[in-house]
């Protein structure tokens, strides 16, 4: 990790330089992208807002207060950018029918049986989540992906502390209970 | 945290490993940066608001001014306006070089020719103004 940290290359792209925004894009871009990603579920709609975000930060740098880290600012764009294309499109509910049972032996062309399962896991979370609402979806990435505490969370998504206690404990009940419906549906059909 | 509460936790936990993100694809770098480029360089081209919209401004300015005229010239005395502004010109005439320009009157064009280049003028400038007023470019709010 460089040293130097964002403040000191914020402060380079504030003086023109703007090569010094690549370092910025660098180190925040997989967890900007992972971001949009979960909110929207779509790669190609999920760079689009990662770079919008990027562009809105860019654009937005001199405005950029400090208060927060620059992550956070950054993660609070994406946020915002994604959950507004999520509301403006009709998304297309699924139903835990459409979740592929023959999923771990499609799974397990991947080089090793952890990888498959891995990939299983993966695409089994990514399945849950988009059975729960877009802001739901925000909050389980930022907490269980990113890592952030509530706090930070309140500050990225503008809900109170408590508020986004019990929607993280909603998220997480009915995300939960689809993985087991899943994974019972699973058990049955390799019986 | 409740028993059920825990289940819940350790479950997603279980599943939700957080060193598998979604990376970003490959050339995301350059793509954002080149965007970044292009609008540094637009918005180093931009201009002032009447250089902006200098187009749909003359155009009003042209309206308003026939319209003007139109209230103003009584009917039927078309060449009032006209021969005040000769009137004014030849005023001037002790202040600027006479310009002799009788050779002008050797040349003969058909009556309609003025009309049709006033129409061709006033054609373009509308046409200009209709493009200036659809074709603005959108600006993304800034967070």
């Amino acid at each position: 990790m460089d040293p130097k940290g964002d403040i000191f290359y914020i402060g380079q792209v504030l003086e023109g330089k703007i090569s010094a925004f690549s370092y910025l894009v660098d180190k925040h871009k997989d967890k900007a992208y992972n971001l949009a990603f979960r909110i929207c579920g779509n790669r190609e709609e999920a760079e689009e807002i990662a770079q919008d975000a990027f562009l809105k930060a860019y654009r937005s740098l001199k405005d950029f207060k400090r208060k927060s880290s620059f992550a956070t600012w950054l993660y609070r764009i994406v946020y915002n950018t994604a959950i507004s294309l999520v509301r403006t499109r009709k998304n297309r509910v699924l139903s835990v029918e459409e979740f592929p049972v023959d999923a771990v032996d499609f799974l397990s062309f991947s080089s090793s049986e952890e990888e498959a399962a891995d990939d299983y896991r993966n695409s089994l979370i990514n399945f849950a989540l988009q059975k729960i609402s877009e802001e739901e979806r925000g909050l389980i990435t930022l907490y269980y992906y990113n890592e952030l505490d509530i706090e930070e969370i309140s500050k990225i998504t503008g809900i109170s502390r408590s508020n986004i206690k019990v929607r993280l404990f909603r998220a997480r009940q009915k995300m939960a209970a689809i993985i087991r419906k899943v994974e019972m549906k699973n058990v049955f059909y390799h019986e | 945290m409740n028993k059920q509460e825990m289940n819940d936790e350790d479950l997603l936990r279980k599943f939700l490993n957080p060193e598998r993100i979604e990376k970003a694809p490959e050339g995301f770098i350059s793509k954002t940066l080149t965007r970044i480029q292009i609008e540094t360089q637009s918005a180093k081209v931009n201009k002032g608001f009447f250089v902006k919209n200098m187009v749909p401004i003359i155009s009003a300015t042209i309206t308003a001014g026939l319209i003007i005229a139109a209230i103003i010239i009584p009917a039927g005395e078309t060449g009032s306006v006209g021969s005040t502004i000769w009137k004014y010109i030849q005023d001037l005439e002790f202040t600027l070089p006479v310009i002799n320009n009788n050779y002008l009157r050797e040349f003969s064009l058909p009556g309609w020719v003025p009309y049709i280049i006033i129409g061709i003028f006033l054609l373009g400038f509308f046409d200009r103004a209709l493009f200036g007023i659809f074709h603005k470019e959108k600006t993304p709010k800034s967070p």
